[in-house]
């Protein structure tokens, strides 16, 4: 483990009464840096909170902001239920899609977008919306997607699911 | 128009009211400077009670009696303030969170003296990434005004507030599967009892509040029992936001006083229906309520009248649906975001779910039978009522509703091999 | 303890009283009424997850699971009305909806909970046209178990078996809701001694034993309830075979002994019996050559050559430790009363008690201990079940454990390690009792910690491996020291053969015979013997199932003896590094082609049937010694027969005076320490022999399935020390002591202390005897060999 990951740890379990507790938050870490949750951050993570890797892997792919292969420097995330459905969410998914070329759960190939539908983001009163990098946007239309696009190619990417 | 005086959003979208200098300006921490200087823990605890107030957090229980579950027996007890907000169709906590971090951090705090707890944390969902970042600087400009943390303004009371943030898993919610998420293991319900307030959070005895619970917390005690209990139904008292959604020409967060018509929700607060559309379903409590019709539009906004009507209040996620809405495309979303969320325990609800879902999105597809037709007409029975946690009881409830009330629309999907409605989502200009 | 409060209560109308808290499911077990079960296990904490179990309870708005709720006074429990049928219907429909119905080729099919509880209560083949959704199918799981994700119904008792019973947390549920899996990190093996139990509960096909797999139907098997002698512990099993071989093992719960678990060398250690190995007839030595022979011919032989030998006084028998009670009695009997010596012996290796003359604890002590201190003793390696016990009472009833010994070996619970020479413990354990005796300080801050520990604990277990007599005398002054301060406590002794207990007992010692009776002339001990046969002394030697080459601490003596005595007859169930110096070797019975008693660590003496017939030539060690009798001409002291043999082992024990405090058995004349302490120049380093389950020669090395885990040998070195000497991980090194040496792989860590290596014991290819003297202590060289890429492939 890198010095700067054993001290942030050692801070993250501080802050609990069991540094188990900690566990999810040295993997949103370790992801912030890496990409993804990496086979050595599980190790690392193990190690840390005094589990098994085992049972590091198990929780770590129980939640979905866990990615646990490189997924891409930009997570478009886009919402999928209900209330976004009512108001167009399928087209402007369709045209996402058809926009950067890959489909549900996929990343293109220079590695740079990858695509999600996810659940109710819970801003349902501006649908259809979707996250970049967890970032919001809202009332998206094809013609604002476009945009959006323009300006994430334009800018250096940000970590794509920051830590905190 | 609406001439209910909001309450805990009073003020949002008018000023920052997650600056300190801003909120105090307008009234902020004078509640909690009033709790810390005359009055005791138990003395907030007997106003909350007093009040009625019913947990805004989907099930409704009253939160003075929760709050008394607490043994006392000296042993460390936690406050948990549940912001995981992710039922389908609700969108306030997180409004609270962004647009009024400091009014929480009140009622949290005057919420834990009243139940002694020195440690609190908030689960704050995973997605709501902003939202954290404005909580945490909140939280600081609060601590540093010894509004949290050490002897809090000069009393003995002192309480430390740890931020914890999820990861996507809407189980994480429900709330002992939130305990499990902030001990750090996979967000699996527990099997109860024990009951939280007995052994919750570390084996203590813990309490678990949604975010505008907390926040209301603070105006009762301002404002006093009375006050709340006189708004709305006696038994369902105070006012509540309900996220309005779908077909509706503004949809946002609205605060009512729980009690009014469906009706006055959609027409009065929501601008009512987009022109020259009709009413076909609305769904007054997130994704896991029954959905109620035209006929229905009477029905008093509550926990009780809800109830009576067999679906809930639930966290106040009204979704509204018109003529251009298929209710199958519209249940095909709601069972694939339980089978997704399913955390995978119980049998039911983990190949139940998954079975309803393919076959919906089967029907959807044009490609379902009589006999899928059949199964959804008697599978709630085996699905609902089985299960560990109420997540599985929340995958049938919209399905079967709609099923019942549009039989002919499910059976001309099998008929037609395609989807009847046109123009399903036309209202997107 | 408080009277616990009954409850009443009705079930389908019955009614029933038990005590208050039962779980509901275990309340109607004592009608007679089954609930079915599949996530719910008697064994781990309930967790109703699998919903099977719904049923109706008056007064609850719900149906509710019987696993996990708990009776109160008055309850009234409906399991079989048409709800819970219903609810129970849906339950099977959903996890029969994706499974790939494969009952034919599967190997649970005939004991299967979902094939039989489908049966009773299932929706029959209605809605099942569903297309099915796929799971992997054959996953490797590890050395032993193969997993069929489509069968899995996510009962998940493999993985809280994992997690609350073995401690190990290496088996986990990943991803979440249906596409759930049971898996390991990064699709790792799993590897853990007790990976067998998971196919036994396991309610579906879904974890099946590789060993297993295809192999038999259920219903063609035969039982025969035996007790597992692989080590001391003395598992209940049932073993099940199929027109007479062997197919498999099965757990026989003894929840005094085994908790209803087996560990993996004992449920998979049988299928040696047919390998070529395996000693079919006996054989004799001609023109130097071990030929085929008649039982007549090895007989007359070794009749002629041991009678000859014993008339001169100049005969031993070795062995009785992987015996039955009767025949290590037989054994004994023929040493005394045939032959006209006690020079007999069981202990083959380095240990000098198989049990504590006093103070004997049991195995459930261990349960309610709040202190257990491990002396020198590795039991995860050496008593895998007992270990169980151990893991159990440190995870869930907090007790703490303390390792005393030269490594810090690798335990599946928090412990306390206490770096301590073997040779040094004895002083250690002297010091505490005066510590708790007169309150004096010991020396060293872990030894003050210690005496604090045990000040504090109210009930203390101590594992000791029985080797050092110092450390043991020592031991036993401890704890009675403990209890005369009013605590409980006491030792269990882990045994080295899995009848040691038994052997000593029936009197295959030197000094004591049956029931612990001290004689007036103690005879030899194996090291004695091996010494007296080495130096020319000893014309002829018996040795039954024990190998000295290979486990005798001075190796070099031991070859030197076998291979000087002038006339050597061994009965083995295959060939060993002993029998290969012999003149005669007898072709034994194994465990399950006999029956009879063993008595295991605790004192315990258990009944095992026969499994299975021998092959046509192969005798019991009952039925070799009691031929020999007859032709030595005393016919009448012996008999082949268990039931014979027994009930005159019960008559003598009864008859038997044994001394008070009970007699130890004779020990070797102690062999001078040359000190455990450091060598400053790391010119030598101290040789600890470290036990591994897999390890051993004999049948576990003959075994196809246990090849598979078998360890590498190999030599560890603190990281320091491996500076000093230039060795990397895996650099081949060769260990020389004065009497030989032997080449093995590097391990380099901090698993050993500066100045000691750390090799694995019992090693055919690199036996660790070699570098040990008698008291099996030993100083070696380190040369590493030349760095070539092939050393180690
Ligand atoms: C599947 C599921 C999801 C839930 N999600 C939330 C949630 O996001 N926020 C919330 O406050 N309560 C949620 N709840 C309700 C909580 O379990 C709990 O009742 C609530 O947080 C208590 O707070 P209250 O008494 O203030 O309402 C959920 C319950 C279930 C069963
Ligand atoms: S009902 Fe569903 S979500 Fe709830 S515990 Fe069971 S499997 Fe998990
Ligand atoms: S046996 Fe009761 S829920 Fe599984």
């Amino acid at each position: 483990m890198t010095p700067e990951r054993l001290a942030r740890g050692h801070e993250l379990v501080a802050r609990y009464p069991r540094p188990q507790s900690a566990l999810v938050p040295f993997l949103q870490y370790c992801q912030e840096q890496d990409g993804y949750v990496t086979l050595q951050a599980m190790r690392d993570a193990a190690e840390l909170v005094g589990i098994t890797p085992g049972e590091v892997e198990s929780i770590a792919s129980f939640y979905t902001l866990l990615f646990k292969a490189p997924a891409g420097k930009h997570i478009v995330q886009v919402c999928r239920t209900l209330s976004c459905m009512l108001r167009g969410a399928e087209d402007l998914q369709a045209y996402i899609k058809r926009r950067l070329g890959i489909g549900h759960l996929e990343t293109s190939a220079d590695g740079q977008y990858y695509y999600e539908e996810v659940e109710c983001l819970a801003a349902c009163d501006r649908a259809p919306c979707l996250q970049h990098n967890l970032e919001y946007h809202y009332d998206v239309t094809p013609a604002s997607f476009d945009k959006l696009l323009d300006s994430w190619q334009a800018s250096a990417p940000a970590p794509a699911m920051p830590a905190e | 128009m609406a001439t209910f005086e909001p309450v805990i959003m009073k003020g949002i979208g008018e000023s920052d009211l997650a600056d300190i200098d801003v909120y105090e300006r307008g009234g902020g921490f004078s509640v909690l400077r009033k709790v810390m200087s005359d009055m005791t823990p138990d003395a907030v605890a007997a106003v909350v009670t007093e009040s009625n107030l019913r947990g805004r957090g989907g099930a409704g229980f009253p939160t003075g009696r929760k709050w008394s579950f607490l043994p006392k027996d000296g042993r460390p007890r936690y406050l948990v303030c549940n912001c995981d907000e992710a039922e389908p169709g609700t969108f306030k906590d997180r409004m609270l969170l962004e647009k009024t971090p400091l009014q929480l951090i009140e009622g949290l705090v005057i919420s834990a003296y009243a139940m002694g707890a020195k440690q609190a944390y908030i689960y704050i969902r995973g997605e709501f990434l902003e939202g954290s970042r404005i909580f945490r600087r909140a939280l600081a400009a609060a601590q540093s005004r010894n509004y949290l943390g050490d002897r809090i303004l000069g009393s003995d009371f002192s309480l430390d507030l740890v931020v914890h943030r999820g990861a996507g898993a809407y189980i994480c919610g429900e709330e002992t599967a939130q305990l499990e998420s902030i001990e750090g293991r996979r967000g699996e319900p527990r099997l109860k009892p024990p009951f939280p307030a007995v052994a919750g959070l570390y084996g203590m005895p813990t309490v678990v509040n949604n975010v505008e619970t907390l926040c209301y917390v603070k105006h009762i005690i301002e404002r006093g029992a009375q006050w709340f209990a006189k708004i709305g139904p006696e038994k369902s008292p105070g006012p509540k936001i309900m996220s309005v959604s779908g077909h509706v020409r503004q949809p946002g967060n609205y605060e009512i006083p729980l009690g009014i018509p469906a009706r006055e929700l959609i027409d009065e607060y929501a601008g009512g229906l987009l022109p020259g559309r009709k009413l076909k379903a609305f769904q007054p409590g997130g994704a896991s309520s029954a959905a109620l019709f035209e006929e229905d539009l009477d029905v008093g906004i509550d926990f009780d009248s809800l109830a009576a009507k067999r679906t809930m209040l639930g966290s106040g996620g009204f979704v509204v649906m018109d003529d251009t809405a298929c209710m199958v495309n519209c249940a095909r979303t709601l069972t694939r975001f339980f089978e997704h969320e399913s955390c995978g325990q119980c049998t039911p609800c983990r190949e139940g779910g998954q079975w309803v879902a393919r076959m919906v999105a089967r029907l959807e597809a044009g490609e379902g039978s009589q006999e899928d037709l059949r199964v959804l007409n008697v599978i709630n029975n085996t699905i609902t009522g089985t299960n560990l946690c109420p997540l599985g009881d929340s995958i049938m409830p919209f399905l079967s509703s709609v099923l019942k009330r549009f039989p002919d629309e499910f059976a001309a999907h099998v008929a037609h091999g395609a989807c009847p409605i046109k123009d399903v989502t036309a209202v997107v200009a | 303890m408080s009277e616990t409060k009954m409850v009443k209560l009705l079930i389908d109308g019955q009614e029933v009283t038990v005590p208050d808290g039962t779980l509901v499911v275990e309340a109607a077990k004592q009608l007679g009424t089954q609930i079915p079960v599949y996530c719910y296990h008697p064994k781990m904490d309930p967790v109703g997850l699998c919903r099977i179990c719904l049923v109706e309870i008056e007064k609850a708005p719900k149906l509710q699971i019987a696993c996990s709720t708990r009776v109160t006074e008055g309850m009234v429990v409906r399991t079989m009305s048409p709800k819970v049928a219903e609810a129970r219907r849906g339950v099977l429909e959903f996890l029969l909806l994706n499974h790939p119905l494969d009952c034919p080729i599967c190997d649970k099919g005939g004991e299967c909970d979902l094939q039989d509880f489908t049966m009773e209560y299932g929706p029959g083949a209605s809605r099942l046209t569903e297309p099915k959704l796929h799971k992997p199918k054959r996953v490797d799981l590890g050395p032993t178990i193969v997993l069929d994700e489509e069968r899995c119904i996510l009962c998940r008792r493999c993985t809280r078996f994992d997690n609350e019973i073995a401690q190990e947390r290496n088996l986990v549920v990943v991803e979440r809701g249906h596409n759930s899996l049971i898996g390991t990190i990064d699709g790792g093996d799993y590897e853990s001694y007790f990976s067998g139990n998971t196919t036994e509960i396991c309610p579906v096909g879904a974890l099946t034993s590789k060993a297993y797999r295809f192999r038999a139907r259920p219903w063609d098997l035969s039982h025969a309830d035996s007790v597992c002698t692989q080590c001391s512990v003395g598992c209940n099993y049932r073993v099940d075979a199929r027109f007479g071989n062997i197919m498999r093992t099965f757990t026989r719960e003894n929840s005094d002994v085994d908790g209803g678990w087996i560990c993996d060398r004992g449920r998979y250690t049988f299928n040696y019996l047919y390998e070529p190995a395996r000693l079919r007839e006996p054989l004799v030595r001609r023109d130097g050559d071990l030929e085929r022979a008649s039982f007549a011919e090895a007989v007359a032989l070794t009749a002629e050559k041991l009678g000859a030998a014993a008339a001169a006084g100049r005969a031993g028998v070795i062995g009785g430790g992987r015996l039955s009670d009767e025949e290590a009695f037989a054994l004994q009997l023929f040493a005394r009363k045939v032959l006209g010596t006690n020079n007999i012996d069981h202990r083959a290796r380095l240990q000098r008690y198989a049990s504590p003359a006093r103070f004997g604890a049991r195995l459930r002590d261990l349960d309610d201990a709040d202190l257990i201190l491990m002396f020198g003793a590795i039991t995860p390696e050496q008593a895998p079940i007992l270990d169980l016990r151990i893991r159990r009472a440190v995870a869930r009833n907090a007790a703490h454990l303390v390792f005393v010994g030269p490594f810090k070996p690798d335990l599946a619970v928090p412990f306390h390690y206490v770096e301590y020479a073997t040779g040094a413990i004895g002083d250690l354990m002297e010091a505490l009792a005066d510590a708790l005796k007169r309150g004096a300080q010991p020396q060293g801050a872990f030894a003050i910690d210690l005496a604090r520990n045990l000040n504090e604990a109210s009930k203390i277990v101590a594992v000791h491996n029985g080797r050092n007599p110092v450390a043991a005398s020592a031991l036993e002054q401890l704890i009675e020291t403990l209890l005369a301060v009013g605590k409980r406590g006491g030792i269990l002794v882990v045994g080295s053969q899995g009848n040691a207990r038994g052997a000593e007992a029936v009197g295959c010692v030197p000094n004591l015979g049956p029931g612990y009776a001290p004689l007036a002339n103690a005879g030899m001990t194996t090291a004695e013997m091996l010494t007296a046969a080495a130096n020319g002394k000893l014309d002829a030697l018996f040795i039954a199932g024990a190998n000295p080459a290979l486990t005798f601490p001075d190796g070099a003596l031991a070859r030197k003896a076998l291979e000087s005595v002038p006339f050597l007859a061994v009965a083995e169930q295959v060939m060993t590094e002993t029998a290969a110096y012999a003149n005669v070797v007898f072709a034994a019975a194994s465990q399950f082609e006999k029956r009879g008693h063993v008595t295991n660590l605790e004192g315990r003496r258990q009944a095992f049937a026969q499994a299975v017939e021998a092959p046509i030539y192969v005798a019991t060690d009952a039925a070799i010694v009691s031929a020999l009798a007859s032709a030595l001409n005393k016919p009448d002291v012996l008999d082949d027969d268990p039931d014979w043999l027994f009930s005159r082992l019960q008559a003598v024990e009864q008859a038997a005076k044994p001394a008070e405090p009970l007699a130890r058995p004779k020990l070797d004349p102690s062999v001078t320490a040359h000190g455990d302490n450091l060598d400053a120049q790391r010119k030598t380093f101290t040789v600890v022999p470290v036990p591994k389950l897999y390890a051993g020669g004999g049948p576990s090395l003959h075994d196809p399935g246990l090849a598979p885990m078998r360890p590498q040998a190999r030599a560890s070195f603190h990281e320091d020390d491996a500076l000093l000497l230039g060795i990397a991980q895996d650099r081949v090194v060769t260990l020389t002591g004065p009497n030989g040496s032997i080449t093995v792989a590097a391990n380099v860590g901090t698993s050993a202390a500066v100045g000691t290596v750390l090799v694995t014991a019992d090693m055919p290819e690199a036996p660790v005897n070699r570098l040990l003297d008698a008291s099996g202590r030993g100083r070696v060289t380190v040369t590493p060999a030349p760095l070539r890429k092939e050393a180690l492939a």
